[in-house]
């Protein structure tokens, strides 16, 4: 038996996500866009491929900030920027030691580790379950410090890494660009492992513990704030490694935190808050409709950033548990 | 007992959480002019039964027919302003702002300032909190939070007033001061007045007309002497003997 | 009682009222337009301040208000020759409208959700005014014609800013202003107590969005070149928010004074550490957040300098 409000929120989210996905055509048929001949078939196929293999990417940085939130109810606005910020180190790796940019990941991956733990310590620990705009303030600070540092070295030049940019031959037609298999392979192997991790590993099981009830936790001799400097560090590490992938497909610089901070927040809005899962479903979704707006739409490239926040608004409004969350209180 | 005059008709309500009934047909009627008590065990729907009541939360069916008007449906807002006031069960006082604005905030629009601000002062010296009147909400005692959230409630001289457990961590002396005050609302000024309570004292000695709830449901009515006798509600609070 | 502080408050603006009077002909064109900015700066915080600091929905967008005024003047005084002051009007008037499109489904939004929210409404409009080229020029921009300005758009500004802070006054000694806090402390418990919630938010949050598009609009005027980078740049908002939280956020003189202090100091900055005052600003919201969250004007109360709340 289950409340009315539940089943109508149900019923508008799917009729919103069929929305979401038939729009694109709808505007491509109406500007000509769309021709429905073999050729295009076969490239619509390989967009949505590549949305897919994007998607995988997507979702790992967004399983780092959903972590973040349901361990601590925190929203990091500077998630982003970490991500961006892995980037960089990936190419700094790249273009002054020469280090392949997966093989930089085990260099990187323990230096964010390390940068999450101490954003934690110095930063959030102190404000974790107050008032919840401050943690949002901070981290938003803190974007926008790593953005004007990163700029002050870096300047506001795209930067590439030039890697694996052929294209791999599924048929005649239809192909995928090789970076972004090695991506989405690596992204789903690092998502995985995390998943393994929290299910099976004992410390896994005490962040668990923490994100369900932190008083109860605390009670059992669990010490909330290393689980919350860990977490921390692992959704630094998880942003860095998805910084690291992005790094070999696009070109970034210091100011696309942002957009990821948005298409993360978007993601985890629509798989449901603090749900690991959903997360990583959210993230093929938001990619897959990002890469149907780009191909279909005229000017697509600039309407993909409304997509996101159109996501994120229509589902908190409609549902805010998205897809799979706990239920609000 | 005369049949008294109803204020509040309620008929039916229910409210489900997922599979969870918490007010699985509730039918009671609160007399007009009197002080009335809901008890029931924990978790027999008391509380959500106010907050149905109060347009906090939203009925799945049922209704509630106030002067006539049936109430299920609309905002919070528009119940109060139809003359229907409450307290919380843990008191939600405006942390950040003084007993003072805390007074104001819940005059209606429609008077000018000056009797609103008139009003306030006499309900702050009524439950003797005029000397914290610049003090911020959040820095007062509990029990002060009480008193404030009480006098808040008669801002706008309601003529039905719901208080959710204000016996609750409040001293002897404060208490009695409490019910003094709830006592000289409706003998005197003619209000209805519903009380949710776990303290049996306060039930007994203060109510003329008690509803006891078990399961979201009304298990008996009565005097408070008849309540205590009744088997079914014994059963409800202890068990099968 | 308060009849004296009243009176005291408005000479005190009186006083500024006439200083800002009669300084611009005795300054040069540089201190006049950082006078100009302080004031503008001055709008666009209290009316940040309305929303987020009284109503407690902090908005992490609100440059987009600024840069739909600014629109407003750039299209109607360019493509369509309007004098350039009832451009103004139009510029508020659809912020307003805006503001009621948005506001009504994003205020259904709770704290953080409402503040990305808002910063993806900005962006959107950013997109927007970028693609949509037969209105806005696109990506390229608006230039306006060159006219000897920097006195009409100093007084219009010291008008707007008027408004604001008689408003932003009237706000927060009124029972209106009251009812916002409320809102602020526990929106539930207000509902429950007779305030029509939807109603109020969307009310301030209206009246938080009209000022800056007035402001916005002057200062395209002023700077005579506007493009969607510069108009909807997320630094604004940062600006309005630091500066009203610095000072004291839900107080009318805390926005005022972090303005005039704040302002000034990146002023002289900017120009010495282009990065560097960035990366300062970024570090100081964090400390602004994390060690004093109620601003200066926090601090005085605890000092017993000022009284607690704002009717007494």
């Amino acid at each position: 038996m289950q409340e009315k409000a539940e089943i109508r929120s149900k019923y508008w989210l799917a009729v919103f996500l069929v929305a979401a996905y038939t729009i694109p055509f709808g505007v491509g048929i109406y500007t000509d866009n769309v021709f429905f001949d073999l050729q295009w078939l076969a490239d619509l196929t390989t967009v949505i491929l590549n949305g897919i293999m994007q998607g995988g990417v997507y979702a790992m940085f967004a399983v780092g900030l959903t972590l973040i939130f349901g361990v601590m109810r925190i929203i990091n606005v500077a998630h982003g920027e970490l991500v961006m910020l892995g980037a960089y180190l990936t190419w700094m790796f790249f273009f002054y030691v020469g280090v392949d940019p997966l093989l930089a990941l085990f260099i990187t991956l323990p230096i964010a580790f390390c940068i999450g733990l101490l954003i934690q310590k110095l930063l959030l620990n102190a404000v974790v379950g107050g008032p919840e705009l401050t943690p949002l303030l901070i981290t938003f600070g803190l974007g926008l410090t790593i953005i004007h540092i990163v700029e002050a070295i870096f300047t506001t030049d795209y930067r590439t890494i030039p890697y694996a940019p052929d294209a791999f031959q599924l048929t005649e037609t239809i192909a995928v660009s090789r970076s972004k298999i090695i991506s989405f392979v690596m992204a789903a192997f690092i998502s995985i492992s995390v998943f393994v991790f929290l299910k099976l590993h004992r410390l896994g099981k005490a962040i668990r513990a923490t994100a369900q009830n932190a008083d109860v936790a605390m009670v059992c001799g669990i010490n909330i704030f290393h689980i919350y400097m860990i977490t921390s560090g692992l959704a630094a590490a998880l942003a860095v490694a998805g910084g690291a992938l992005v790094s070999i497909q696009f070109g970034f610089n210091p100011e696309t935190g942002v957009l990821y901070t948005l298409q993360a927040f978007a993601i985890i809005v629509l798989g449901g808050r603090g749900h690991y899962i959903g997360a990583l479903i959210g993230g093929v979704m938001l990619a897959v409709i990002e890469s149907l707006i780009s191909f279909m739409i005229p000017n697509g490239t600039a309407m993909v950033e409304i997509a996101s926040y159109g996501m994120m608004v229509f589902v908190l409004l409609i549902r805010p548990r998205g897809l799979m969350g706990p239920k609000e209180n | 007992m005369a049949e008294a005059e109803i204020a509040l008709d309620i008929q039916n309500l229910k409210k489900y959480f997922g599979g969870i009934k918490a007010v699985d047909g509730c039918t009671f009627q609160v007399p007009k002019g009197q002080i009335s008590g809901l008890i029931g065990p924990n978790g027999s729907g008391k509380t959500t039964t106010f907050n149905l009541l109060t347009g906090v939360l939203e009925a799945d069916s049922g209704d509630v027919f106030y002067n006539g008007e049936n109430i299920v449906g609309l905002r919070p807002y528009e119940i109060f302003n139809r003359g229907i006031s409450r307290t919380f069960q843990i008191t939600r006082i405006y942390r950040e702002m003084t007993v003072f604005e805390n007074m104001l905030s819940a005059s209606s629009m429609k008077i000018p300032v000056r009797e609103a601000r008139e009003r306030a002062e006499q309900l702050m010296e009524f439950v003797t909190l005029t000397k914290l009147r610049g003090e911020y909400g959040g820095n007062l005692s509990y029990g002060q939070q009480k008193l404030l959230e009480f006098a808040r409630a008669l801002m706008t001289d309601p003529d039905l007033i719901l208080l959710d457990e204000p016996a609750a961590g409040v001293n002897r002396t404060l208490l009695n001061n409490l019910l003094e005050h709830i006592h000289h609302l409706q003998e005197d000024q003619g209000k209805t007045v519903l009380i949710v309570e776990h303290d049996m004292n306060v039930i007994m000695n203060h109510c003329e007309k008690v509803f006891v709830l078990d399961y979201g449901v009304k298990i008996a009515e009565g005097l408070p002497e008849d309540i205590q006798k009744n088997e079914d509600v014994i059963e409800a609070y202890f068990g099968h003997r | 009682m308060g009849q004296k502080e009243h009176l005291r408050n408005f000479g005190m603006l009186a006083i500024l009222i006439i200083i800002l009077c009669a300084l611009p002909s005795n300054i040069n064109l540089y201190l006049r337009s950082v006078i100009m900015f302080t004031m503008m700066y001055v709008v666009l915080s209290l009316s940040w301040n309305i929303i987020s600091g009284y109503t407690g929905y902090v908005s992490f967008g609100h440059v987009m208000f600024y840069g739909i005024g600014a629109y407003a003047t750039g299209i109607l005084v360019v493509d369509y020759g309007w004098h350039w002051i009832p451009t103004l009007f139009v510029g508020v008037f659809v912020s307003f409208v805006v503001s009621l499109i948005i506001g009504f489904p994003v205020l259904r939004l709770k704290g953080p959700y409402f503040a990305i929210a808002m910063l993806g409404a900005a962006e959107g409009t950013r997109v927007v005014a970028t693609v949509w080229e037969d209105l806005t020029h696109g990506g390229e921009g608006i230039g306006l014609p060159n006219v000897e300005n920097s006195f009409e758009t100093y007084f219009a500004m010291l008008v707007v800013m008027l408004a604001t802070i008689v408003v932003s006054y009237w706000v927060g000694h009124s029972r209106f202003g009251i009812r916002l806090n409320a809102i602020r402390e526990d929106e539930i418990a207000a509902e429950s107590l007779g305030i029509n919630t939807t109603f109020y938010k969307l009310f301030a949050f209206a009246l938080s969005a009209i000022f800056p598009a007035a402001a916005g609009g002057i200062q395209a005027y002023k700077v005579l070149y506007i493009d969607p980078e510069t108009e909807f740049f997320i630094l604004v908002t940062i600006y309005m928010k630091l500066f009203a939280m610095f000072g004291g956020k839900g107080t009318v003189i805390g926005p005022i004074l972090g303005t005039f202090i704040l302002y000034i100091v990146q002023e002289i900055t900017w120009v010495k550490f282009p990065t560097a005052h960035l990366i300062a600003f970024g570090v100081f919201i964090v400390l602004v957040a994390r060690f004093m969250p109620r601003g200066l004007m926090g601090f005085a109360i605890d000092k017993g300098w000022a009284r607690k709340g704002m009717v007494h």
